[in-house]
């Protein structure tokens, strides 16, 4: 599991430039699936298991990650920027970016001695930085990128213990697990949706989830993990190491009462998400047609939306297992 | 010799506190054909003997900028001091070496979007935690007194320009590596030392001592100044890939001030001024007040981004100061 996340997060793939993580899990799942490419990228692969449950189940995790965006370049060769899903400002400034998944550069900005007194603890406007690829003019810069072009803030990729930090981790750990997953399990009939465009607005999923017009739906995140420093018990969300996070209610989504339930009660390491906060997928899958029963089981990450972001294989291992379980629990209608 | 790859090679390297790797990556080039003095501080001195009884002392620091510990927590959680001036609003989910028992990654803690306040102040380094990852374990592999510093592998840019961490001043290191290798096999007109001191990022006191030990007749430090940027003043910065950057300040000996500039007019070697109304910040101050006085000037190569794991510089310019030291210390320095 971890060689494989370690190969999804190593591509590039921000929100409407899906290709090369598309094409790398096509390349990894098509011996075990039928599968489709949808107008808008989707992937949609239809897994035969030993029995075809009586509801249709689609598992669903999105490709894209957060980026940034080219828009123009300047008479000094720098390139301005916008960002593509949640950043915040502090994660974009003095770090090393990669264009097109393989141009180098940097966000520059003012050294720490040039600035002072309110702007030395203000963040900047995100608008007011600059992409600097070592172009010393405006042709040089043009030679190598053009607007529309897309960057990701890079990352090494670390193993400490149970831990991996990296970037791209939401979603590339719920697109592992759905790898294996067509990989691995054959009890019961399934389709697993690889979407894009989710950090945009949850838009691939709205015409992936129509494509397939399933009875429930399982899916497969990372969401937000506060328990770090200075943060109140009530306020951490949900724990890294305590098992999948599922959710309840987030700004999207009302959840399946049931599964929720049966979710936590499973046995297998499971803990409540402990706000209403963010939204996924489910937001368009839950409203697809005339409604699909929706269960989100995510893998608790800290410093989500950041090239720093911290997970547990522990827990990516109980969202595995409870995918399973679940699709287990919604094929036999319990 | 590849001045990218010595400059790669040389900010792979940590040199912080009591981790010399740097130090001792750098040493490796001048051990063989120059006479080694370790001082006391962690820094080195290597001297080539030159026709006349005159030294000339060139100088860069050794050291980087990071942080220290100073409390672990049950969680895992650090508190850390800063070694050296450092953006605090850039720290957010920053990734760091801890130089612990091991060497840990960690991240400096980022505050999530549902507990973020809208106009967030950055107040002081004491208010951020960096997460070790190790939760319960931290304790056991990482102590008050550690050193933590950026990670930040180099890599090329477009043309010549390269980004890393430490530039600041391996750069300066590298062009001295480089100028003594000039004289490998070639006899300078006066006695070169280069100087190569620490803790220059906490106060310019490693060259202090390291001065005060050599007592040169004349110095030249080599560091790294403001390169140009959007929003950066044209008066308060060095244009990128426009040259050596030669420094002219109240606190610098005018002579010599005036010496490189000929010298650089003379062999046609591409250099820009640097008007500093104050000192300078750099190792030049401390030196010129060792004992009953140095003559010392700066030259700077013009750095983007300073203070952060993705420092930039332009091998061009690199190589324009290379140029300018090797014909400065050709002409005999200031007196010659």
């Amino acid at each position: 599991m971890v060689e494989l996340i370690k190969k999804l997060v190593s591509l590039d793939a921000v929100s409407g430039d899906e290709d090369a993580v598309r094409d790398f899990i096509i390349g990894e799942i098509s011996p075990y699936c039928k599968l489709s490419v949808d107008p808008l990228g989707n992937i949609i692969a239809c897994k035969e298991g030993k029995r075809t449950p009586a509801k249709k189940i689609l598992l669903d995790a999105h490709m894209d990650e957060v980026g940034l965006i080219v828009t123009s370049v300047t008479d000094d060769g720098f390139l301005r920027f916008n960002v593509l899903g949640g950043i915040n400002t502090s994660a974009l400034m003095f770090r090393a970016v990669r264009i097109n998944g393989k141009i180098n550069g940097v966000i520059c900005g003012k050294p720490i001695h040039l600035i002072s007194g309110d702007e030395e603890k203000k963040l900047p406007q995100a608008d007011s930085l600059y992409i600097d690829i070592g172009a010393a003019s405006r042709e040089e810069a043009e030679s190598i990128v053009s607007p529309g072009d897309r960057a990701v803030m890079i990352s090494d990729f670390t193993v400490e213990g149970d831990k991996i930090i990296s970037k791209a981790l939401d979603d590339r750990i719920g697109c592992a697990i759905l790898i294996k997953l067509l990989k691995e399990y054959d009890e019961y009939s399934f389709t697993a949706t690889f979407t894009v465009q989710e950090e945009v607005g949850l838009r691939g999923a709205k015409v992936a989830a129509y494509s397939v017009n399933p009875d429930a739906a399982i899916i497969v995140e990372s969401t937000t993990a506060a328990d770090i420093a200075d943060v109140p018990a009530d306020k951490t969300v949900c724990r890294l190491g305590h098992g999948a996070a599922i959710s309840f209610m987030d700004r999207a989504t009302v959840y399946d009462r049931e599964y929720y339930n049966a979710a936590l009660a499973s046995g297998i390491p499971a803990q409540s998400k402990e706000a209403v906060a963010g939204g996924n997928n489910a937001g368009s899958v839950h409203l697809s047609r005339g409604g699909v029963r929706t269960l989100a089981i995510s893998v608790p990450c800290r410093y989500i939306h950041t090239n720093s972001s911290v997970a547990a294989l522990g827990d990516v291992d109980a969202a595995f297992k409870l995918c399973k379980y679940m699709i287990e629990y919604i094929a036999d209608d319990k | 010799m590849n001045v990218k790859d010595l400059i790669f090679e040389l900010t792979d390297s940590t040199g912080i506190g009591n981790i010399r790797d740097a130090a001792k990556t750098a040493a490796k080039y001048f051990a063989g054909f120059c006479e080694m003095t370790y001082t006391d501080n962690r820094g080195f001195i290597a001297k080539i003997k030159g026709e006349r009884d005159y030294t000339l002392a060139l100088e860069a620091h050794i050291d980087q900028i990071g942080f220290t510990v100073t409390s672990v927590d049950e969680n895992g959680f650090l508190t850390v001091a800063a070694c050296g001036g450092i953006d605090l609003r850039a720290l957010p989910a920053r990734q760091v070496v801890i130089h612990g028992k091991k060497e840990v990654r960690g991240v400096f803690c980022s505050t999530p979007p549902h507990l973020s306040e809208k106009d967030v102040t950055f107040e002081k380094i004491g208010d951020m935690k960096i997460d070790s990852c190790l939760g319960k374990a931290a304790k056991d592999v990482i102590s008050a007194g550690d050193y933590v510093t950026f990670t930040g592998k180099p890599f090329a840019l477009s043309g010549d320009r390269v980004c890393s961490k430490s530039l600041d001043d391996r750069a300066g290191v590298a062009v001295l590596i480089e100028v003594a290798n000039r004289f490998k096999n070639e006899k300078p007109p006066v006695n070169l030392a280069f100087c190569l001191s620490d803790m220059e990022e906490i106060g310019l006191r490693g060259a202090k001592t390291s001065a005060f030990a050599l007592s040169p007749d004349e110095a030249v430090a080599v560091d790294v100044s403001f390169g140009d940027g959007p929003d950066i003043k044209p008066d308060k910065c060095g244009k990128t890939g426009r040259g050596a950057m030669i420094g002219i300040s109240p606190v610098l000996s005018k002579q010599i001030s005036d010496k490189l500039i000929k010298t650089a007019k003379d062999n046609g070697i591409l250099y820009q001024t640097e008007i500093m109304g104050d000192s300078t910040g750099t190792d030049a101050d401390v030196i010129s007040v060792t004992k009953s006085g140095v003559k010392t000037g700066l030259v700077s190569i013009p750095l983007r981004n300073m203070h952060t794991d993705c420092e930039t510089v332009s091998l061009s310019d690199v190589k324009s100061v290379c140029d300018l030291l090797y014909s400065y210390v050709k002409g005999g320095g200031v007196n010659g």
